[in-house]
């Protein structure tokens, strides 16, 4: 018995094997995606705000939404619970996706609070 | 949903209210001539609370994280219906209307 049940493991895990990476619910990380979009999006337009508000110009906004968008992808990675396998496919989905995209509004609303309360 | 919605508000308050005090900080120094070297540090701390405050909130309001994998505890209902082979069209009627055909008939 307990090898038949072994045997039939191995065998479940060996065809398994290949198409590992096409077996995953296509709905739910879709979902998760959206959350990562939606939690980029908003920090960053809140990290241009707070870069506007201490004045940074040049360079040092640049490096302040770098070391912003780090520690949201340690929250993202904190709030899947250090096991991002589970949620998503690869680790670039957690660390890069909508990082582009962020930095358009970060530096809008950057140059937006900055004009606002150093400027006027 | 609801509690992190108003905490994100909350830090977006206070985000405007450092910007407020910045502001006035630089009329102040407008005053008195002298340049701005950096941020007081009340709008330092007041801007690091907000920016927490709405990092919680864009954390937990886009709601949970779903797993995954096929076989989890989670997707095991919800994936027997989305494969289309277990879906089953018969029902106890269709038996029954011919019984009642014959007993029409008679």
């Amino acid at each position: 018995m307990a090898v038949h049940s072994d045997s039939a493991s191995s065998g479940k895990k060996s065809s398994n094997g290949p198409n590992e990476l096409l077996t995953f619910n296509a709905e739910n990380m879709q979902n998760n995606m959206k959350i990562i979009y939606y939690s980029r999006t908003f920090l960053s337009i809140i990290g241009g705000v707070v870069a506007g508000i201490l004045g940074f110009t040049g360079l040092k906004g640049f490096v302040f939404y770098l070391l912003l968008m780090g520690l949201t992808s340690l929250g993202l990675v904190a709030k899947a619970g250090f096991s991002t396998h589970t949620y998503f496919d690869s680790w670039n989905r957690v660390l890069l996706d909508g990082f582009l995209g962020g930095l358009m509004s970060f530096v809008l609303f950057w140059t937006f609070a900055y004009d606002i309360v150093h400027i006027f | 949903m609801g509690l992190g919605f108003l905490v994100g508000f909350l830090g977006f308050l206070i985000l405007i209210h450092a910007a407020y005090s910045t502001i006035q900080y630089r009329g102040l120094l407008k005053i008195t001539e002298e340049e701005f070297s950096g941020p007081p540090l009340n709008v330092v701390i007041e801007v690091t609370l907000g920016l927490v405050l709405c990092m919680w909130a864009a954390l937990t309001v886009p709601g949970k994280f779903l797993s995954i994998h096929p076989d989890s505890e989670e997707n095991r209902i919800v994936s027997l219906p989305a494969n289309l082979d277990f879906m089953i069209f018969n029902h106890r009627y269709k038996v029954f209307s011919v019984e009642l055909d014959v007993k029409l008939k008679h």
